[in-house]
């Protein structure tokens, strides 16, 4: 019996992959709760100039990155992010169905950045761009596409200027440490993830 | 005996041929030249010293083994075909009794292998009520919610699972180390008759031989790194005195023989004299007096350390907030309970009493909800005579140095990435009360790591990580970590559930020592050796006929209370004859404070009945007519016609207010987001310097909020009224999603109400290491649960045939008539907001500017 024979072809999902990613974004959507009942004053804070307040929008970012850098397969980000929208709507979001729309975009944004390296790179550059990438694209979509906000030029750039860099922090520094904590701890076993922990931080 | 158990014809011959296996990134092969043979309907009990390599062979067999990276040769067998060609032929059940249930519905539970091996779908039912009725669940509802049963109903759900599968082959993972001695035996009898009825071969895997080893043929004890070391019959356990010498210096339970015999003769309460190398040791806390106190008899005469008097106690916090609905009736009350200096205490009682809860407030981390609780002044100390009486509130610096807690998972509590970190945490962040001050200097905080290092046998894993521990080492250094500020409460939860006799018999060890050096134990516990080996005094919470009247099963109570506010309408009421009331008593972790919860149970109204396909396109026509203009005409067309159907989705209008004002919160933030960021244009209002409110600004935020408000509202309805498993057969079935990735999503989906249980007890246990609250640290210790109750899930569901291909599925998504009205409902809506927005003029598409 030659076991490694049945591995799965590097892009395929396996069954740990699929049930893994899915509690990701369940935990993730359980993340948020806890971060709303702590954290209710933080948008308090930037009542002197709502644009700035996407600054913490990166929370809703972190399942994409966390999910694609975890699983290292196709569509990790966008499914993860998905079903963490979907578990956000389930629960009552701010934002209804809109809020799929919304996980689905920024779900696109990161997938493209690890994309373009091929699902081979999964270093702290790749996340933070992922991150960055997710919070653009999370930018575009309040502006421009579901509109949520209606800045003028001035705030509309600082609003998204402010997503990105949230998500590069949040969702792609962050993610990024908990893959290699969790990496650690050894609970990724059966990923293609595990041994993140001994990855350099950077290519070269 | 029903079609589903007459139509096995026989058990599953199981060859292993010189079978290695060696898991990815290993020193140590797991399994080396394993050379066994099980006849079919052979009963077998595997036993062997912890990494033996036992889970890792049933897991083989049961195929759900291929990490990638891992070296393997030989074969094994299931009637002549590799474990991976055999699907359906073996059953696996592990431990987690949590993980081995994938499905909301008890119903679709059993279903799920069924539809995964694509059983035709008219087959199913009767192979599901055959299931459920041998293994003593017939009774229950199909759309029971599988989250109300209790440990052991849980693992005969799965073991119905299991058994609708028509497997020849059981294999059974250490089936009941985590329930309590009445489920195990229910576990146990449940397996037993359906081996007995279907003539499968049993391969079963437990560190409490006497629970199997009457019932089995034969004994396989396996060589740790190697193959079968003994196989035996069964009843050689009682008389092959070479045998049990050998399973006893494995660390197994072996009937008969008290692992705690081992240890050196100890009499309660003879002396508390600290001595020296205690991991204890409250030098710097007790005062000098303790010792004069002592008596040789009862407790009475001493000071209590800790007293409650009439407690009442609940997992929510009795405060009131905006955001809470009033207090909830106390699950415990009238509790009067002392802790005296070199005793231990138990609490006992039935699952779902409230024991944990009880513990949790004692130990500082619940409020009580009433009577008093209060420190004594040893358990103060000198320097903390000043503390408030109630440890709730303390500062957690303060409670870290006084009272420890070991939690029932030990990965709870770990937050660093070593363990000599791990340990040296709660020395290093406890204060002098009242200051900022460390109550430790540094060379005291290594003196003590140092003296528990060695204790408790962990010098050689300084540097490992917590996480990557065995079962046992996590207890010796979850207790460690309680005891590291120097404690004089220690407070544990199930402390040897799933525990090997080394690991309980180390533990008695350690209490024991405790307990002389004057400190006081209470423990949460099902186990009566611990008791016995403690001498603890029982009290149990089911005996005392609480004070107040509560409803026959508070748990059923709270969920049905928890899910009603949280869905926003009347559900139907649980039905409760006496079997229910036994299986809804299981709980001990009722829901905490504004859970998220799924329902489970579907909704009866108008709109609840009708199909999530039809209600999603509604919904979708109503949000994309909203999202594409800007308007607060269109808003109020929409959030009018929510309202108004109200009474369709049999809402209360006050319940629908109370879920949905919050939205309108953030609806006025982007009004005012809107009003001084917006393009100015018309009149300014406002001149705030650098930027401006205008008559234009303004009106765009107004529209902007309207909308956000009002796209809100139809999604409340439709989600309070629509059940996730229902939404996802629409989707595989009606949408043809993928399958795989919708039943993943669903299952991990029924984990939510747990997670968010584990994300409470995070933050309990960082209170309880004195860090108090980090959000970050709380939010990495959850991702770790998550991750690791995912891998077992996908076990239990590979296990029970889900992969790709083709699958068949017991209910069949329809859409019908009324489905077609709520489509051309949601039109409507969609339509009529779209048309009032252009009569009135204010309708302006987003996406041409």
């Amino acid at each position: 019996m030659n076991i490694s024979a049945h591995a799965p072809s590097r892009a395929r999902w396996t069954v740990s992959d699929i049930v893994v990613v899915s509690t990701l974004a369940v935990a993730s959507g359980v993340i948020f709760w806890g971060w709303n009942l702590s954290y209710h004053a933080v948008s308090t804070l930037f009542v002197a100039y709502p644009p700035t307040a996407s600054l913490v929008a990166g929370m809703w970012l972190f399942p994409a990155v966390l999910g694609a850098l975890i699983i290292r397969k196709p569509g990790a980000a966008i499914y993860c992010e998905m079903v963490a929208a979907a578990v956000s709507a389930l629960l009552g979001s701010q934002w209804g169905l809109g809020v799929l729309l919304s996980g689905f975009v920024q779900g696109v944004g990161a997938e493209v950045i690890l994309l373009i390296f091929l699902y081979r790179r999964f270093t702290l550059d790749v996340a933070v761009l992922a991150g960055a990438a997710a919070g653009l694209a999370g930018g575009i979509n309040e502006n421009f596409i579901a509109a949520y906000y209606q800045y003028d030029a001035a705030g509309t750039a600082v609003h998204i200027t402010g997503f990105a860099v949230s998500g590069a922090v949040i969702a792609g520094v962050l993610p990024w440490l908990a893959t290699r904590g969790l990496a650690a701890t050894g609970v990724l076993g059966p990923l293609k993830s595990r041994k993140a922990h001994r990855e350099r931080a950077l290519h070269r | 005996m029903t079609r589903a158990h007459t139509a096995l014809a026989m058990g599953t011959r199981v060859i292993a041929e010189e079978f290695t296996y060696q898991h990815a990134d290993r020193q140590q092969p797991a399994l080396s030249g394993l050379d066994l043979e099980i006849a079919p309907g052979e009963k077998v009990l595997l036993a062997g010293a912890s990494g033996a390599g036992k889970s890792t062979l049933l897991h083989a067999l049961a195929g759900v083994l291929h990490n990638d990276g891992a070296d393997s040769a030989g074969q094994l067998l299931l009637d002549g075909l590799p474990p991976e060609q055999a699907r359906g032929r073996a059953g696996l059940m592990q431990q987690d009794p949590e993980s081995q249930v994938v499905l909301s519905r008890i119903g679709d539970d059993v279903a799920f292998a069924c539809e995964n091996l694509a059983v035709p779908p008219a087959e199913i039912p009767a192979r599901v009520s055959g299931a459920l009725a041998a293994v003593g669940l017939g009774h229950l509802r199909l759309d029971r919610p599988s989250a109300a049963l209790s440990g052991g109903q849980k693992q005969r759900l799965a073991l119905a699972g299991i058994l609708a599968m028509q497997p020849g082959l059981l294999l059974l993972d250490e089936p009941t180390a985590n329930i309590d001695p009445e489920g195990t035996q229910q576990v146990r009898d449940s397996v037993i008759e359906a081996v007995r009825a279907t003539s499968a071969t049993l391969l079963v895997v437990e560190h409490r031989l006497a629970t199997w080893v009457d019932h089995v043929d034969t004994l396989v004890v396996l060589e740790p790194g190697g193959g079968v070391r003994h196989r035996v019959p069964a009843q050689a356990i009682h008389s092959d005195h070479t045998l049990r010498a050998e399973l006893i210096e494995a660390g197994l339970w072996v009937p008969d023989h008290d692992p705690v015999g081992s240890l050196p003769p100890w009499s309660p309460a003879a002396s508390f004299t600290p001595s020296p190398g205690l991991p204890g040791g409250f030098s710097s806390l007790s005062t000098p007096e303790l010792l004069g106190q002592v008596g040789e008899n009862t407790g009475a005469a001493r000071e209590a350390l800790l007293k409650g008097r009439e407690l009442a106690v609940h997992r929510r916090s009795p405060r009131k907030s905006w955001r809470k609905a009033p207090p909830p009736v106390p699950v415990l009350s009238g509790v009067s309970i002392s802790l005296f200096p070199g005793t231990a205490k138990g609490i006992t009682g039935r699952n779902g009493a409230g024991k944990s809860t009880l513990m949790l407030t004692l130990g500082g981390l619940l409020e009580p909800h009433g009577g008093v609780l209060s420190a004594g002044a040893d358990l103060k100390g000198d320097r903390g005579a000043h503390l408030p009486d109630s440890p709730h509130r303390w500062r957690s610096a303060d409670l870290t140095s006084r009272i420890g807690t070991v939690f029932q998972e030990p990965e709870h509590q770990f937050v660093r990435h070593t363990v000599e970190d791990e340990l040296r945490l709660s020395a290093e962040q406890a204060r002098v009360p009242g200051t900022q001050q460390p109550l430790f200097t540094g060379e005291e905080v290594t003196e003590r790591v140092d003296r528990l290092l060695d204790r408790l046998r962990l010098r050689d894993l300084v540097e490992a990580n917590p996480f990557t521990l065995s079962g046992g080492e996590k207890r010796r250094l979850s207790v460690g970590t309680a005891l590291a500020a120097g404690p004089e409460v220690l407070m544990l939860d199930e402390p040897t559930f799933g525990q090997d006799a080394h690991t309980f018999t180390e533990l008695i060890g350690l209490l024991r020592e405790h307990l002389d050096a004057g400190g006081t134990v209470l423990a949460v516990t099902h186990d009566r050796e611990f008791l016995h080996a403690l001498n603890a005094q029982e009290y149990d919470v089911t005996s005392p006929p609480p004070a107040l009247p509560r409803p026959s099963s508070p748990f059923v109570a709270e969920l049905s209370k928890d899910r009603a506010a949280i869905a926003t309408r009347r559900v139907e009421s649980p039905t409760t004859n006496a079997e229910d009331h036994q299986a809804t008593a299981g709980e001990d972790q009722p829901v905490p404070a504004g859970t998220p919860l799924l329902s489970a149970v579907r909704d009866i109204s108008w709109l609840g009945r009708r199909g999530p396909m039809a209600k999603l396109i509604a919904l979708a026509f109503i949000t994309v007519a909203l999202i594409s203009t800007i308007d607060p005409v269109s808003a109020a067309v929409v959030a009018a016609s929510s309202f108004a159907l109200l009474p369709v989705a049999d809402i209360r209008l006050l319940t629908f207010l109370k879920r949905i004002w919050i939205f309108a919160v953030a609806a006025l933030m982007a009004v005012w987001g809107a009003a001084i960021a917006a393009e100015e244009s018309g009149r300014v209002l406002v001149d705030l310097g650098i930027t401006t409110i205008s008559t234009g600004s303004l009106e765009m935020g107004l529209a902007l909020g309207a909308r956000a408000f009002a796209i809100v509202l139809p999604s409340v309805l439709i989600f309070s009224t629509t059940d996730p498993t229902d939404l996802a057969d629409a989707l595989a079935q009606q949408l043809k999603l993928p399958a795989r990735f919708v039943l993943g999503a669903l299952a991990a989906m029924r984990l939510l109400g747990l997670l968010a249980e584990h994300w409470t007890t995070l933050g309990h246990a960082r209170r309880a290491r004195g860090l108090g609250t980090r959000f970050l640290s709380q939010a990495f210790g959850l991702l770790v649960q998550a991750i690791r109750m995912a891998t077992r899930l996908a076990v239990t569901m590979e296990s029970r045939g889900f992969r790709a291909g083709p699958r068949t599925w017991a209910r069949e998504a329809s859409f019908t008539r009324a489905d077609a009205a709520v489509v051309l409902g949601g039109f409507v809506i969609a339509a009529s907001a779209t048309a009032a927005a252009i009569a009135a003029g204010t309708w302006n598409v987003v996406w041409v500017g």
